[in-house]
């Protein structure tokens, strides 16, 4: 029985963490229609720049956060400038192949410079554990999972509460409308794509610590990253949690209950399940074509 | 017999009632003028008849048979089709190529057999001089005689038409009301129109919808005589 | 859009010709080495050409064509080794199979619109990998194989897998060419430049969206098979690796979605340099490509041949 909780909470912890990686992605496509494939190498350089920053220059992890967020706003932001926007329009395939184009740049550029090495960010609290009632919870993924937590409320925050957000929302539900109104459309997506990377490099971040890295960990973040999103409502980011959580404890419990291998073919399995019977996701909020 | 026939149809979208308790029956071979104002349901009437919407309540009949939840191409095979609104030419494909699809699909013929059939419907709506130009990038009031075209290519017997004649110049107004008179000794047509002189002028009886109900029905002198109808698109303070 | 059947009349000459030089070209005593690059090129040619059979026909972007790659592999594999069918009999079993197997999953997603259709055929490609990589274990059987894949008979000479490969190119050039000017054809394009008005005309979209994908994925099937046997020796992360998808995606967009030629030139290219370039630096090559890919999208969305095409003034689903 224990097991069985022991269980619940991995996923519980582990769902929160992927909620958060996958939040970004669900707002590029609610609010632009972009499926980025390169999603997960946010991901991935999210979590090598905390690694090295931590490496080379000894600041602990979790200071390193407000770099991996202005590093990435910037990536995202000049990607969508000079690229993603000009394929406004078009069909949504070459957004598709655009993205997957980044994907294979990135990632085997972080190959070529990083090799294929496993890495991982030890710290002194790094193998620290809280028990109790005889289940163990190690202390950095609570802290990872808290601080996913922190980072949906506050996209949560800016876009349900500030005016910003409320641009953003509206180009989402209604692009012409909102250029009617008045709403610069290029300048929000830029500003939406940056915000996306911006998160999803933070989660990357936070992801390190608990994590093994490699420069290959980008693709399963992306195919993650759908199944959330699917799971909770494509375009709908509250739904991410909802997703993410159900998808940690799926993985979670077919993991401890069954093989790893299958826990994969079970995520798609579900994925596929949701897509044909209740494409909008469970909440039932997601955009459907 | 009822040819064609609504009994209490509703449809809702959500919170609102776009058509609500619906019922009407058409005769083969008239010309039904379906009027109303902006928003009163017209085209939605069509989309649950030709089955892309389903309705909430009531049933809809084609010769005496239900065609609710049939999906939208067997409803065409059956022998209904409309024109839409916002026209939506297969853009890629040339102006005869997109006759040519409905006499295929919509007829079930065989490729020689519908070429011939396209040609004739081509001639027939006089689009001839364009035959090979993408039907994509022809000007909009071509567009509606091509939507005119596929519609015909289809065979159907009911042809529902929606707004056909938008846009168009008095002299072309004439010509398509000669159209429609030939067409009507073959098929049976509702047709949704703004264009009052025309649509008064050649329907059998007229339909008045207003927020998704009927509200008249009879003879075009009959219905513009009512004052419900009146009210309806002009306000009370004229009756 | 094929307007004038000179169009055709025109193409069929050279691609006669050029059919008759390679099926010479063996007989002239090319072997070795050569002899596999063709042969491979018209294994692209001919997967790039059942991807743009499928999704260059209806705009439906597959993102699930490995599965049946995969599948086909492993069932001429096992009926090959485990019921010592011969190999052109194991080939036709496979293509039967797939077709069944794309009947169910086409039936299920090809409901499904863009993204949706893309993310679902993509799941489904990678649910059916970790099925065969993971049921000998979980099952306690010696079936798949697991991750350690299986070991087909001893295959012929390279010559008999050139005609093989060839026999599908030639095919699924014909098909393609074949259907464009078919009623299914047109119905296809109907439903890729406005489904519901192709509906209300009296196209059965599911029917003929299905029809399209059954033949595409049948096809990819039977050339898995055909692979399986060339190389002897299959296993998952390879007969079902996204890579092949992908590849296919590619060569065709490059060449030009929708188009007949397009494939042909953008898989002849693309594998060219990959085997040139690919082996020796795989990271670089991989950067490459990835730029590429930007880059076709950005200034060439139509691909080579649709650019081209282009600025030919006409449109043209032939050339």
């Amino acid at each position: 029985m224990i097991l069985f909780w022991q269980s619940l909470i991995n996923g519980l912890l582990l769902g929160g963490i992927y909620a958060a990686c996958s939040a970004g992605f669900s707002l590029a496509f609610g609010v632009m229609g972009v499926v980025n494939l390169s999603h997960g190498d946010f991901v991935m350089l999210g979590a090598f720049i905390t690694y090295w920053i931590f490496i080379l220059a000894g600041i602990d992890p979790f200071l390193t956060l407000p770099f991996t967020l202005l590093i990435l706003f910037f990536l995202g932001f000049f990607l969508q400038r000079l690229t993603i926007n000009r394929l406004v329009g078009s069909p949504p395939i070459m957004s598709y192949l655009l993205t997957f184009g980044f994907h294979l740049v990135l990632s085997n550029l972080a190959l070529r410079a990083w090799t294929a090495d496993f890495r991982t960010v030890q710290t002194s609290y790094s193998g620290l554990t809280i028990s109790f009632a005889g289940l163990v919870i190690p202390y950095s993924r609570l802290a990872t999972f808290i601080m996913a937590m922190a980072v949906i409320l506050g996209l949560y925050f800016l876009l349900y509460r500030t005016e910003t957000g409320r641009l953003i929302r509206a180009t989402a539900q209604d692009r012409e409308m909102a250029q009617l109104m008045g709403v610069k459309i290029f300048k929000i997506y830029t500003l939406t794509f940056a915000l996306a990377a911006a998160i999803t490099g933070l989660a990357g971040s936070l992801i390190s610590f608990t994590f093994v890295i490699h420069p290959q960990m980008g693709l399963p973040f992306t195919i993650t990253a759908f199944c959330v999103v699917v799971l909770g409502g494509m375009g709908y980011v509250p739904g991410t949690l909802w997703g993410g959580i159900i998808l940690g404890l799926v993985e979670s419990l077919a993991t401890t209950y069954l093989t790893a291998g299958i826990s994969v073919a079970i995520t798609f399995f579900l994925l596929l399940i949701i897509l044909v019977t209740r494409p909008q996701g469970i909440l039932g909020k997601g955009v459907v074509e | 017999m009822a040819f064609l026939e609504c009994r209490g149809v509703t449809k809702r979208f959500g919170a609102l009632e776009a058509i609500r308790n619906f019922s009407f029956a058409l005769r083969p071979g008239e010309i039904l003028g379906l009027i109303g104002p902006n928003g009163s349901g017209k085209t939605t009437l069509f989309n649950l008849i030709t089955g892309l919407y389903a309705p909430d309540e009531g049933e809809i009949l084609f010769k005496e048979k239900s065609i609710v939840h049939i999906p939208p191409h067997e409803i065409c095979r059956l022998g209904i089709a409309k024109t839409s609104q916002i026209t939506m030419p297969f853009g890629t494909m040339s102006v005869y190529e997109n006759i040519l699809v409905a006499a295929l699909y919509g007829q079930n013929l065989g490729m020689a057999q519908a070429h011939v059939a396209a040609e004739r419907i081509l001639a027939l709506v006089g689009l001839h001089e364009q035959r090979d130009e993408p039907a994509g990038k022809i000007p909009a009031p071509l567009r509606r005689r091509l939507e005119l075209g596929r519609v015909l290519a289809t065979g159907a017997e009911v042809l529902l038409l929606d707004e056909v004649m938008a846009g168009l110049t008095p002299a072309e107004i004439e010509q398509a009301l000669v159209l429609l008179k030939l067409l009507s000794t073959q098929a049976t047509i509702i047709m949704v129109e703004h264009v009052m002189q025309a649509v008064m002028g050649i329907s059998d009886r007229i339909l008045v919808i207003h927020h998704g109900e009927k509200i008249a029905e009879g003879t075009p002198i009959e219905v513009t005589g009512k004052p419900e109808v009146i009210e309806a698109y002009l306000g009370k303070r004229y009756t | 859009m094929l307007m004038r059947r000179p169009g055709l009349n025109g193409i069929l000459l050279p691609l006669l010709v050029l059919g008759i030089i390679l099926l010479l070209i063996p007989l002239l005593g090319m072997a070795g080495y050569r002899l596999r690059l063709f042969s491979l090129i018209f294994m692209w040619v001919a997967l790039a050409g059942c991807w743009n059979l499928m999704s260059g026909s209806t705009g439906y972007i597959d993102f699930g064509p490995v599965a049946y790659f995969g599948v086909g592999s492993y069932c001429t594999a096992l009926f090959m080794i485990k019921g010592g069918f011969p190999f052109l009999l194991s080939i036709f079993i496979t293509g039967w199979i797939c077709a069944a197997l794309s009947l169910v999953i086409g039936l299920s997603t090809l409901r499904l619109q863009g993204a949706y259709f893309a993310i679902a055929t993509f799941a489904a490609a990678e649910a059916l990998k970790q099925v065969v990589l993971e049921s000998d274990r979980v099952l306690d059987i010696d079936f798949f194989g697991g991750a350690h894949g299986l070991t087909l008979p001893s295959p012929p000479s390279g010559i008999f897998f050139y005609y093989v490969m060839l026999f599908f190119m030639g095919l699924v050039v014909f098909l393609t060419a074949v259907i464009q000017k078919s009623k299914l054809g047109y119905g296809l394009r109907a439903i890729k430049d406005a489904e519901q008005a192709a509906e209300l005309t009296g196209v059965p979209a599911l029917q003929i969206k299905i029809r399209a994908y059954i033949l595409s994925s049948s096809l990819i099937g039977c050339i898995g098979g055909v692979e399986a046997y060339w190389l002897t020796y299959i296993i998952p992360d390879d007969v079902f690796n996204v890579m092949r998808t992908i590849q296919m995606v590619i060569m065709t967009l490059l060449g030009g979605m929708g188009t007949l030629l397009g494939p042909v030139i953008g898989a002849t290219f693309f594998t060219l340099i990959s085997e040139f370039f690919g082996a020796k630096f795989v990271y670089d090559y991989l950067i490459l490509v990835g730029l590429v890919i930007v880059v076709v999208i950005l200034l060439m969305p139509q691909g080579i041949i649709g650019t081209l095409v282009k600025k030919r003034g006409k449109s043209s689903w032939l050339f």
